[in-house]
């Protein structure tokens, strides 16, 4: 993905053993909740994801790391900012009753 | 580096050079392969290093003369390499075969079926995949489908043979 | 239907032994991530957007009602209840967790199931006819075939790490219902002309991001030749396969680049030098293998089943279904029955584990036990009695299984997309629900006839758009979904690629752009026998392309 320098980032990737999305927080840890996740505002805080995507990847603790592009709506919620990533937060489109939006996860995040 | 074969660990003779040296056995790169089978001393063994590019039919018109073979797998997922032991034992070479590289255990039954000898490890590597764990790879699938280098007979033909087909 | 022996279930109960001991090594440490991916591939465990995804085997698309049933449970003890069949014949299910894949494996042991080699560089699921055994127009049931194939490429130490993919399909009618011209190998039974049945083998088709019809590199092959044959080409493609790009490395470039007759003289030139016997299969062994698949015990009936007409007769909806989702049999009396997982406005091709034992259950009443996946992810009840059909439908009713629209405009075929996939670029299965929905009126699909859309996510094609008589393909266009529509693709004997119709429209538009082209065709068929794909080779593409613009544009034009 081509990024902007001031463009905001999140790393998200799969947890290991149960597959399911996880989010890169603040301080190094892995959360399921895309409010968790650590935003990178900064073209230094860019480069030290890109480093911590890196390292994630060769520790192996999760799967296929990421960084995407991210937003905030009107009520400072982070909105991530490509389709793919939205679907990500919440499930897929086609079946409601599965994945986090089937907790009531994300409701802020719409196609 | 370390050199297995399917028993375990065992010492390796073979000295890797890009020239030619006098030692006992000599493993030289295939460019090589002809200055050192022509200056070759009574009683050294010159073995081949290939890359995994080479035709084995460019081989056999040496292939007599040669007591090791040494294939390269840069990457565990290329698997050139096995296609190339498959078609240098077709042709006839009975040296020993050796897969060098990036291989890992779960690997090692599939060398030897098509004709690899032994497997050469770097240290980085029989560390973090020790050869117990090689040696136990061995033992998981007790059957295949088909013909092993390595004596194994397919299922396909050992239906045949307990099926008393084989009159 | 082939049974394992001691050696196929040993073969499959150590591969779960093995890849139990993988998950450990991976959680230990000692494969790395990159170690490890292959791995679980070739046992059929992807990573999606949500979750993992398992892609079970089910070899030539046949079951028995037991497997399917089996299938069910795993359905529900490790997943979230439903499964999705898919274009190779297989099943997918989008929420196992990875410790407890082995477990699963192990529940498909039990049955004589496996997910070994559904993914991964090496030789996929063998695909076949879904109407093997039952069509009128075949030389020869192509199953035996496909499992001795099945056999042959199971953990085969040569060809487990090959450039990329390979698939293998294999019909033995004139009528190609496997898709066998974009196959990496593709194996037509023929017979010759002295009457013997040997093998058209073609090589180099395929679909995504450079769809390609395969070359007949061989007339006929003997029957007993095919093993050593195959060694030699996968040898050739092992050997020369292109590695330094993902794009460029399936069989279909490397015959490309070098050329048909090329390709030829390298196979032909390995298969003289290996050792035929050492490969090839006993005829005795095809033979124990070809038992298996012997037909069932077929009663003696009249070609007309008075019940069965009469059922029509007093029944609209019963005689809509019987119209459309019948295929004639070989034998009188009987049929063959295509089940619709399309029901309109559902994701194509997912089941549900209660539908999946209902399936089960009318397999075993009224199809001697036996069922088929097709690759246009429905399933086949391939050998019910006329007599049987209508208890059959209205237990199908039941079950929300009797859409009455085999080979229509709503019997979509759609990949997962990106409502699951990783490497999609957008959303399929919505478009396949506005599509459907839009045509759900049963006259209106009846009076369009046989059309068959296919709709993929993105240029990997899973949903064999380029097959499609219209295919839709689904591209990210700065940040938004994007469709492009083709039209004139046909996956079997005729096979040909669909050709791009204009530029790409928003999702909305799509239902709107595939309605003006089926008025189109209305328009201009030469009567209602004329198919849709029949008149796109007629007239072309010119008279479709308005289909595109929108209506504001066409009434400004007019």
């Amino acid at each position: 993905m081509g990024k902007r320098p001031q463009e905001a980032l999140i790393m998200s990737a799969n947890a290991l053993l149960g597959g399911e999305v996880v989010y890169y927080a603040a301080g190094g840890r892995w959360s399921p909740h895309l409010a968790d996740a650590f935003v990178a505002r900064t073209e230094a805080e860019a480069e030290s994801l890109e480093a911590a995507r890196a390292a994630a990847e060769a520790q192996g603790a999760v799967v296929e790391p990421e960084l995407a592009p991210v937003g905030t709506d009107a009520g400072g919620r982070l909105v991530p900012s490509h389709y793919r990533e939205k679907i990500r937060a919440l499930g897929p489109t086609v079946r409601t009753d599965l994945g986090p939006q089937a907790a009531g996860e994300n409701a802020h995040v719409s196609l | 580096m370390k050199l297995l074969d399917r028993n375990g660990l065992k010492p390796d003779p073979w000295v890797r050079s890009e020239e030619i040296v006098p030692t006992e056995a000599l493993l030289v790169p295939v460019a090589a392969l002809d200055a050192a089978l022509a200056a070759r001393h009574d009683g050294q063994r010159i073995g081949a290093a290939l890359p995994n590019t080479y035709r084995p039919a460019d081989l056999a018109p040496v292939q007599d003369r040669l007591e090791l073979v040494a294939i390269d797998f840069p990457k565990f997922s290329d698997g050139r390499g096995f296609s190339i032991a498959k078609g240098l034992r077709e042709q006839g070479y009975r040296g020993t075969l050796r897969a060098s590289g990036a291989l890992i255990p779960d690997q090692f039954a599939f060398a030897l079926h098509v004709g690899f000898d032994e497997i050469e490890l770097s240290d980085a590597r029989a560390e973090r995949q020790p050869v117990a764990q090689w040696l136990h790879a061995l033992t998981l699938i007790h059957d295949s489908y088909q013909d092993g280098a390595d004596g194994a007979v397919s299922i396909l033909k050992r239906r045949r043979l307990a099926a008393g087909a084989g009159a | 239907m082939y049974r394992y022996d001691e050696f196929d279930a040993a073969v499959v109960r150590d591969r779960v032994a093995q890849f139990r001991e993988q998950v450990q090594r991976r959680l230990d440490g000692s494969l790395t991530e990159e170690e490890f991916t292959p791995l679980r591939l070739m046992n059929g465990l992807y990573l999606q957007l949500h979750a993992y995804m398992l892609r079970i085997a089910v070899p030539y698309g046949t079951l028995v009602s037991r497997q399917l049933r089996q299938l069910a449970m795993i359905a529900d003890k490790y997943d979230r209840g439903y499964g999705h069949f898919t274009t190779r014949q297989n099943l997918q299910l989008n929420w196992p967790k990875l410790a407890e894949v082995p477990d699963l494996l192990d529940d498909l042991a039990d049955v004589e199931m496996h997910c070994i080699q559904t993914s991964g560089n090496c030789i996929r699921n063998v695909t076949a006819d879904h109407f093997a055994g039952v069509a009128a127009d075949e030389v020869e049931d192509p199953r035996p075939t496909a499992e001795l194939i099945r056999q042959w490429s199971t953990l085969h130490p040569e060809f487990s790490f090959l450039p990329r993919k390979f698939k293998i399909a294999v019909t033995g009618a004139a009528r190609d219902r496997a898709a066998v011209a974009v196959h990496d190998i593709g194996l037509r039974l023929v017979r010759n002309d002295d009457g013997e049945i040997g093998y058209k083998v073609l090589v180099g088709g395929g679909l995504g991001r450079t769809p390609m019809i395969g070359k007949i590199i061989r007339d006929f092959l003997p029957k007993d030749e095919l093993l050593a044959y195959l060694e030699a080409i996968m040898r050739v493609y092992n050997l020369e396969g292109r590695r330094d790009n993902k794009y460029k490395a399936r069989i279909k470039i490397l015959v490309h680049e070098i050329g048909t007759d090329a390709f030829i003289a390298r196979v032909e030139a390995e298969y003289a030098k290996l050792d035929g016997a050492s490969v090839n299969a006993d005829p005795a062994e095809l033979a124990r293998i070809a038992a298996y698949f012997a037909p069932p015990e077929y009663e003696s009936l009249p070609a007309v089943s008075e019940g069965f007409e009469a059922a029509k007769a007093r029944d609209p909806d019963f005689a809509r279904f019987a119209a459309t989702n019948l295929f004639p049999h070989k034998v009188p009396g009987y049929t063959a029955i295509t089940v619709s997982v399309k029901p309109i406005g559902a994701p194509p091709g997912d089941a549900t584990s209660d539908q999946m034992r209902a399936l089960a259950d009318l397999a075993e009443l009224y199809s001697a036990d036996e069922l088929r996946i097709t690759h246009v992810q429905n399933v086949v009840l391939p050998h019910v009695k006329l007599d049987d059909v209508h208890a059959l439908w209205s237990a199908l009713v039941e079950a929300g299984l009797e859409t009455p629209n085999a080979g229509l405009i709503t019997d979509i075929i759609a990949c997962p997309g990106m409502d699951y996939c990783k490497l999609a670029t957008a959303r399929s299965i919505p478009i396949a629900q506005a599509i459907a929905t839009r045509f759900a009126d049963a006259e209106r699909q009846a009076l369009i006839g046989e059309l068959g859309i296919k709709i993929s996510g993105c240029i990997n094609a899973c949903g064999h758009h380029h097959v499609g008589a219209i295919g839709i393909l689904g591209l990210d266009k700065a940040g938004v979904e994007n469709y492009q529509i083709t039209l004139g693709g046909d996956p079997g004997e005729q096979a040909s690629l669909g050709q791009r119709l204009g530029p790409g429209i928003d999702a909305e538009a799509v239902p709107e752009a595939i309605e003006r082209i089926v008025d189109t065709y209305l328009d201009v068929r030469a009567g209602a026998a004329e198919t849709f794909i029949e008149t796109v080779r007629r007239v072309g593409l010119d008279p479709f392309k308005p289909a595109l613009q929108p209506r504001e544009a066409q009434l400004e034009a007019a």
